[in-house]
């Protein structure tokens, strides 16, 4: 329990590390941003006084810790293209942005754990060559390519799925797919050689000699000892989810934290692009600490 | 006259079979198990002996291993010809298995309890309390202090001694007629083995079972053991009471092995090879196994394989057993 305390303090400093490196690089990542806002004709002094209104003359740290004081009072500011209320927005992307990753993310364990286990199960079968294979092709081929060839194939040609928007579930499939199939692929790769290799350790005897039955040997014990390094590595995939939710949210035209972040930065949107960024900061770092903490708790050597 | 055999292993082999590939390891192999009784089985590392004890179960890597010959029956039931499921009914409750090594024989993500516990349930349809209840009581008749307390422990929490007990724990919870314990202790330190095999015995007298024990040590089969079997290269090389076989060996291996130990009893007794290497499984000559490491090699010893035979009061299989 001692060593959650730890994580959770360490993930703070992280975060705390992190934000203020996204900040700064914002700041120092050059263009400007009066351009944005103010006309072509506006004079280097009126360009200073915006600067100054907004604050970009103070020094960094001032200007972040001014900030994170105003985003834990709910105020995110507004953005420079058309002056609306971030936290206005924030809210309807969030959530968007909420199920397409929840899903993405029920997808990479919900899939993948359940085909590993098949593919182990029947190892050397067509099955399992057929889920390897399958599993080698979604680390292989790049997420960008894989939504276009989706979108080709079932919505271009065989019109069941919409190829872009948002709406019912039939929205929701590509992106999904498209979002999860390399965290399928590797939880399926893990799975499988995690249970193989479970499978042939001395404890699997014991139980069968006690006269335990398979599918409970398989079901319980097995697994459970597989789970481990598929937890460990939970945090990553959320890494990879926010990610490709950059590109995937674009390609798709799905209105979500990923969509609006890209279009901000093509609009050198800086207070946009600064709450976003922060915001996938957050969650990569909390989908970590999830993982540890959850790695910990799964771990009866760790727990006591 | 001698009672029936509880488990009378009959002209066992057990052999490894693939790609182009196919030559037994265990060979016409015969053991009966008495009941109440302890009969050790010896020999070199590699001769068969794990083998033999795990294809009593059917607990063989299956594939490459099979079974390809001979019978293995218990109370009159062939086991070589159970289902998978009636296999399963046998496990832990009429036989039950001993492993050597404790630590890594134990599921390391749950508790002894739960381990236990799942045991009990395999066999007896019995409510939580109750199988908890003869959990901690198998756990004390291991010999484990307090049974309380390692109910509740993981294995990582366990010593080696402690681990083996709770091995033994868990072959005793549903009451078997055997156990078969396959080198047991040696993974422990002496003291622990000696307390061990202590046990084992104490248990065998007081719940009148039957124990298949597997040892390289002619020390412990001196000490515990009623009968022995002595394995050569897959073969049993000699057969009978644990006096007579040490007292007169008829067999030159046996006779090697016992001359090989200074003292019996003592902690160097355990197996040394006599000068020479033990045939591969994949290799064995036409004629006796033994004929390369052996003394009195005639040429009748390498073109005709020797049967196992009745001499004097043991079964030897030698052409020209020892006097
Ligand atoms: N899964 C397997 N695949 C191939 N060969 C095997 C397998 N298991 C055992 N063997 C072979 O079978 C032979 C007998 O092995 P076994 O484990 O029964 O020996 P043992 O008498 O128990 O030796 P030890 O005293 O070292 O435990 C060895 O030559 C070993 O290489
Ligand atoms: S049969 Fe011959 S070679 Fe084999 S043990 Fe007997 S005497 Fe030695
Ligand atoms: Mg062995």
């Amino acid at each position: 329990m001692k060593s959650v305390l730890k994580t959770t303090l360490l993930t703070l400093l992280l975060l705390i590390a992190s934000s203020l490196a996204v900040f700064a690089a914002i700041r120092l990542s050059g263009g400007d941003v009066t351009a944005a806002r103010l006309p072509a004709s506006a004079t280097a002094e009126d360009r200073e006084l915006f600067r100054q209104q907004v604050g970009l003359d103070q020094p960094i740290l001032r200007q972040y810790v001014t900030y994170v004081g105003e985003v834990f009072t709910g105020d995110l500011g507004n953005s420079l293209t058309n002056n609306a209320s971030i936290s206005s927005l924030a809210v309807e992307k969030i959530k968007n942005s909420a199920i397409l990753g929840g899903m993405s993310l029920v997808l990479v364990f919900g899939v993948g754990i359940p085909l590993g286990m098949i593919a182990a199960l029947k190892r050397n079968s067509w099955l399992d060559t057929g889920i390897t294979s399958f599993s080698v092709a979604g680390m292989a081929v790049p997420n960008f390519w894989l939504a276009l060839i989706l979108i080709y194939i079932f919505a271009t040609v065989l019109g069941w799925l919409p190829s872009a928007g948002q709406g019912g579930i039939e929205y929701l499939i590509l992106p999904a797919v498209v979002l999860s199939a390399e965290g399928i692929a590797l939880t399926v790769r893990m799975t499988r050689s995690a249970m193989i290799e479970n499978l042939s350790q001395d404890f699997v005897r014991t139980l069968r000699a006690a006269g335990l039955s398979e599918r409970r040997i398989y079901f319980k014990h097995v697994l459970r000892n597989s789970l481990l390094p598929i937890i460990s590595l939970a945090g990553l995939r959320v890494g990879q989810i926010v990610g490709y939710a950059l590109v995937v949210e674009t390609i798709f035209g799905w209105p979500g934290v990923g969509q609006q972040l890209v279009n901000a930065v093509l609009r050198r949107d800086y207070p946009v692009v600064q709450f976003f960024s922060l915001l996938l900061v957050f969650v990569v770092t909390l989908g970590n600490l999830a993982a540890s903490v959850g790695y910990t708790l799964a771990n009866p050597r760790l727990r006591k | 006259m001698t009672p029936d055999p509880l488990l009378d292993i009959r002209n066992l082999s057990v052999g490894l079979r693939g790609d182009g590939i196919g030559y037994d390891i265990v060979r016409d192999v015969s053991l009966s198990l008495y009941p109440n009784e302890v009969l050790a089985v010896v020999g070199e590392s590699g001769c068969g002996k794990s083998l033999t004890a795990l294809s009593i179960l059917a607990l063989h890597a299956s594939p490459p291993l099979y079974i390809t010959g001979g019978s293995i029956l218990f109370e009159g039931t062939d086991l070589t010809k159970l289902s998978p499921a009636k296999m399963r009914a046998v496990r832990g409750a009429e036989i039950a298995m001993v492993f050597q090594d404790p630590m890594s024989a134990l599921d390391p993500m749950f508790t002894v309890g739960t381990l236990l516990t799942s045991a009990v349930k395999a066999h007896q349809k019995v409510s939580a309390d109750v199988a908890k209840k003869i959990s901690l009581e198998a756990l004390a008749d291991a010999g484990i202090e307090d049974p309380r307390r390692r109910f509740d422990e993981y294995p990582f929490q366990l010593s080696g001694g402690v681990s083996q007990r709770v091995m033994i724990a868990l072959a005793l919870v549903n009451d078997p007629k055997i156990i078969i314990a396959d080198e047991p202790t040696t993974a422990l330190d002496v003291t622990v083995q000696a307390q061990i095999l202590d046990r084992l015995r104490e248990l065998k007298n007081e719940r009148g079972m039957s124990v298949m024990l597997i040892t390289h040590n002619l020390g412990v089969v001196a000490s515990v053991a009623d009968r022995m079997a002595v394995m050569y290269a897959g073969e049993v090389v000699e057969s009978g009471a644990v006096g007579e076989v040490l007292a007169a060996p008829h067999h030159p291996y046996t006779n090697g092995l016992l001359s090989a130990v200074p003292r019996l009893n003592s902690e160097a007794s355990e197996l040394v090879p006599i000068g020479g290497r033990v045939p591969q499984p994949n290799e064995l000559p036409a004629g006796c196994a033994f004929a390369d490491r052996c003394s009195f090699v005639t040429d009748r010893c390498r073109s005709e394989h020797p049967p196992l035979e009745h001499h004097a009061r043991t079964e030897v299989r030698c052409h020209h057993p020892v006097a």
